[in-house]
């Protein structure tokens, strides 16, 4: 039996492998070690030194390197996947079926696929909150905050495009509820504010149609679809990558505060490479027993003819299908994702705290972490409710509700201000009324001076709105159930919309004040909207026709 | 650990690959062909026995160790219409490279060969090489796998059709096929439809009525249409359907085998929506008919069902339409008798849909007025099974009873105008529209001689038939 030390040694040693990896023999030295990164152009994307609190497992969870392992996974199951793809309705739909019942292992490389991409799209979510909360977006890392936003907004756009490949109902019907949001644009949508009236937008000419190549999903959005799906965003993304990688090498690495003294570190080979290599492992191990088990749907050939009913946006889109439900179009499906993407961009400069830079820590910050958290778990929720509690025509059914009870259909809404009084001059008194609301939300916090006891004042709010409710009860007649909502809603909205930021912000500059209250408060106007339809049937709190805002 | 790991893993995934591989390589398919070969060497050695000529005999032990050895694969048929059909993977017997003969004494599926079905050789006259199988038999060509080419999965919705059902692929390219033989079920389903009036409703192509779908292309219909809700109240011999027999051919058998308002029940009493709305307008084919039969058995019902089933836009090569046999019918025949002539017309306008066969029964007309319903005081104190009972019983008139009362010009007018939709009288006045109307005929063709003569021949049965039951 040789010695496998010595079988080893002579092998990394030998001429070959020395001529492979650079450097003289190998005696494990720490000089070996650097240089194996260095001399290295895959490993010298990391450093040669890393420091030892980056390589607990409880500080990143791998999260970044499981996504990137991801994107390398449906680039390779991807580039396998186009030698028996045809972009061509009727022959997509075909190839479809031969990787599943006539390719070796087509089947299991498609779900290897498919689920590595909805695999992707949750762990990039999971690692923009892991930098979130140990503060890894601040300086210098603002810049690579942003371009991780973009990552993100490429990867769900990357899965989006994919959707559509199959050619089935589940893709034609999904990318048609994605596509046509894109129709409600402001400006550029033939549907959306300004765009007819003022572009001349029509169903031929708007943006709609330049990411549909036609009035509806067709033969060129496959193809388009297929472009930007297979060339276009992975190059970008590529790029972006490599940009993001760059950046968090020259930005220190993971963990490291800024300009404080530095720590101890250890050789990245093979600390560091040693738990990359298990957490590639152990992902691609999950991805394929995955794959063996659950297969990738396919539903039957698409039918533009024939709807089915609910139709649903892919998971990670049906939060902004939810919002469809509560705002008009241009609202829930372009407003409020731009207002996200560009709310998560601006967030390093909204924040200038030095605090928590590296480490998790709600104490240091709690105002950053409890908006965070409050903004993650509400997209998470919406995602809930559109997927699990919306049945056919996308009537509330509880998930253990089966879809064949029939339901009444919804009582009429109404609007708040109505015809009389505010909607009698909308533009006028409507645009005041939300102007003034707006901004006493947005100024309030920065107005009281004092020092507010949480729980007192948040006790007071609780008071304060039973206190509306039972005047409701007996001079409205409005029921307790009613009364219930106001009292928890009027109550959670002022906690976080008001009480926070009047505890922890109030002190900000007044430019990072506004633009931080604006965000909250925007968030807070989407769940009083939320509330108002679900609980009092309110279609629209106000209409003003003339700006096409109805909320 | 790191060590321990690292091997722990690299082992799973090799496993796991390997699982994966071993897998794929190892469908059902396989085992049915090597069952398949192994069999008809068996066959074959047997036969080797009982050859005197022992070089002969020999010759044939050869040919059968090479059938056991034959290497196996998916095999695939590419149709003369463009599909792919993968099916004699399984069904080697039907391979003309596999089976020359293309018979074998196998009873067992799949290993058993096409039989002969009234003694016609199928691969003699519509060749499988060159026509594949799902042009008849439907299915999902493309899979291999028994459930999924079978085709009572969720991601396919032209499953197999079984029994006499296939006769609904003969007639989508044989023309005239009332007199070709095989296709005998399908004819009388045709004909049973023409009979019963369904045209009087449903045209088929825009030859027909319009006061309902157009049946032209029902058998593409796409089961997104249907909704599930309606679909769980099927009940075909008393039982409720399993999910993968939610095809479109029970949709369709329900509608004829029993009453079509026990599961398209719509809301006649605004439960769920603004307005009301009534159940189907479709009658009850399994009511008895004036004489106390059953109107459509179980069999005319399935025969019915395997004709709407033929009736496809799906685009068939020209090349494959193929006239029929026999004499094609006249399409306006001629009658000395006017009386005669007017039964005929009463027949080709399928005036029957709603008067009942030869006019003797009016058929339900939802919340028309009807015979037995009692007064609305008393309604308003029913339960809601019992109101929707109450409306179910509005009834189109019974032509036999009321034609005593119109003279000849009078009948004339009634059918040249009708009655429109919104002029027929409810029962419950807060009750959904009565689906059913008389159409204007004179806009529908109905004028002339043969409006003329139907009513020439509708006041004779008035005479006759005045004890007859109905409203």
């Amino acid at each position: 039996m040789p010695d496998i030390e010595e079988l080893k040694k002579e092998v990394v040693n030998s001429q070959i492998w020395r001529s492979i990896f650079r450097g003289g023999t190998w005696s494990d030295t720490p000089r070996d070690r650097a240089n194996h990164m260095i001399g290295n152009v895959w490993m010298h994307i990391q450093p040669a030194k890393v420091r030892k609190r980056a390589l607990e497992w409880t500080y990143t969870w791998g999260l970044g390197g499981i996504s990137f392992f991801l994107f390398l996974v449906l680039v390779l199951s991807g580039v396998l996947l186009m030698f028996y793809y045809r972009p061509v309705p009727g022959l997509a739909f075909r190839d479809i079926k031969d990787l599943t019942y006539a390719v070796t292992l087509g089947k299991f490389l498609r779900n290897v696929h498919r689920w590595a991409a909805q695999a992707m799209v949750l762990i990039v979510i999971l690692h923009m909150l892991r930098v979130f909360l140990t503060g890894s977006y601040k300086r210098p890392r603002e810049f690579n905050w942003c371009v991780g936003v973009i990552l993100l907004t490429l990867t769900l756009f990357l899965s989006f495009t994919g959707y559509l490949l199959p050619w089935d109902q589940l893709a034609l019907w999904a990318v048609t509820v994605g596509t046509n949001m894109a129709g409600a644009t402001p400006f550029l949508g033939n549907a959306g504010p300004f765009g007819a009236s003022l572009m001349h937008m029509q169903m031929n000419n708007d943006i709609r149609f330049v990411l549909l190549g036609g009035t509806t999903v067709g033969a060129n959005t496959l193809v388009r679809f297929y472009v930007l799906h297979c060339v276009a965003v992975p190059l970008l993304l590529g790029v972006l990558i490599i940009l993001h990688f760059w950046r968090v090498r020259k930005d220190g690495f993971s963990a490291a505060p800024y300009g404080e003294v530095t720590e101890p570190k250890l050789d990245t080979w093979p600390n560091l490479i040693k738990r990359e290599y298990i957490a590639a492992a152990a992902c691609l191990l999950v991805l394929m027993v995955w794959a063996l088990l659950v297969n990738a749907p396919l539903d039957v050939i698409a039918n533009p003819h024939a709807t089915p009913n609910p139709e649903k946006a892919p998971w990670y889109f049906v939060g902004l299908q939810e919002m469809l439900y509560y705002f008009d179009p241009w609202i829930a499906g372009v407003m409020v994702p731009n207002v996200i993407i560009v709310g998560l961009m601006a967030i390093p400069f909204i924040d200038p705290s030095p605090k928590g830079i590296g480490r998790y820590s709600f104490k240091e910050r709690p105002f950053a972490n409890t908006m965070f958290l409050l903004g993650i778990i509400m997209w998470f929720i919406f995602i809930f409710m559109g997927e699990f509690c919306r049945g056919p025509n996308f009537m509330w059914y509880w998930p253990w509700q089966s879809w064949l009870l029939q339901k009444p259909a919804p009582l009429a809404t109404w609007d708040l201000f109505g015809p009389a009084g505010v909607g009698k001059y909308p533009t006028i008194l409507g645009l005041a009324l939300i102007g003034a609301a707006f901004s006493g939300v947005v100024l309030l916090p920065k107005l009281i001076k004092k020092n507010l006891s949480l729980v007192k004042a948040t006790l007071g709010c609780a008071v304060g709105f039973s206190l509306v409710a039972l005047i409701l009860r007996y001079g409205a007649h409005v029921p307790l159930s009613h009364g219930a909502w106001i009292v928890f809603f009027g109550t959670f909205i002022s906690f976080f919309g008001v009480l926070i930021p009047q505890r922890h912000i109030r002190h900000l500059d007044w430019a990072r004040y506004l633009v931080t209250m604006i965000l909250v408060a925007c968030t807070m106007g989407l769940l009083v909207k939320i509330c108002a339809r679900l609980a009092f049937n309110i279609k629209y709190l106000v209409t003003i026709p003339s700006v096409f805002l109805n909320i | 650990m790191y060590r321990k790991l690292f091997v722990l893993f690299n082992f799973a995934l090799v496993a796991v690959l390997a699982y994966a591989i071993w897998r794929s390589a190892h469908p059902m398919w396989k085992v049915y062909q090597r069952t398949y070969y192994n069999m008809a060497a068996d066959a074959m050695e047997k036969q080797a026995a009982t050859i005197k000529d022992p070089a002969a005999a020999a010759k044939m032990r050869e040919q059968a160790e090479d059938l056991r050895n034959t290497p196996l694969k998916i095999k695939q048929i590419l149709t003369v219409f463009g599909g792919v059909d993968r099916c004699t993977t399984c069904h080697v017997a039907m391979d003309e490279f596999v089976n020359p003969t293309m018979k074998n004494d196998f009873t067992q599926q799949p290993y058993a060969a096409h039989p002969l079905v009234d003694g016609i050789d199928f691969n003699k006259t519509h060749n499988f090489q060159k026509y594949g199988c799902t042009v008849c038999h439907q299915g999902q060509g493309m899979a291999t796998t028994a459930k999924d080419a079978h085709g009572f999965v969720d991601n396919w919705q032209k499953p197999l059709l079984k029994g006499k059902y296939i006769q609904a692929a003969c007639a989508r390219c044989h023309a005239n096929f009332e007199h070709a033989k095989g296709m005998e079920f399908v004819a009388l389903g045709k004909k049973l439809f023409y009979k019963h009036g369904c045209q009087g409703c449903h045209a088929i192509d825009g030859v027909g009525q319009t006061v309902t779908v157009d049946l032209g292309d029902i058998a593409d219909k796409p089961l997104e249409r249907i909704e599930p809700y309606n679909f769980s109240l099927v009940r075909i011999d008393g039982k409720a359907l399993p999910k993968d027999q939610w095809t479109l051919q029970n949709w369709i058998f329900a509608h004829v085998a029993s009453d079509p308002e026990s599961f398209v029940v719509n809301d006649p009493l605004a439960k769920y929506n603004p307005q009301p709305i009534a159940p189907t307008g479709m009658v009850n084919w399994t009511a008895d008919d004036a004489s106390g039969h059953r109107e459509l058995s179980e069999q005319d019902a399935a025969a019915i069902t395997t004709f709407l089933l033929s009736l496809t836009h799906e685009q068939i090569p020209y090349q494959y339409h193929v006239a029929g046999i026999g004499p094609m019918p006249d399409p306006d025949p001629h009658f000395a008798d006017p009386v005669a002539h007017g039964k005929y017309v009463f027949e080709k306008y399928g005036c029957a849909a709603c008067h009942g066969l030869l006019g003797a029964k009016g058929r339900r007309n939802f919340n028309a007025l009807g015979p037995g319903q009692v007064s609305l005081d008393q309604y308003a104190k029913l339960s809601d099974a019992q109101k929707i009972a109450e409306m179910a019983k509005g009834r189109e008139p019974t032509l036999t009873q009321v034609v005593g009362t119109y003279d000849h010009q009078e009948l004339v007018n009634k059918i040249s105008n009708g009655v429109p939709e919104a002029a027929v009288a409810r029962y419950n006045p807060d009750g959904p529209m009565p689906p059913l109307y008389m159409p204007a005929w004179k806009k529908r063709g109905l004028q002339g001689k043969e409006l003329d003569d139907l009513a020439t021949w509708l006041l004779t049965i008035g005479q006759s038939n005045q004890s007859q039951g109905g409203f």
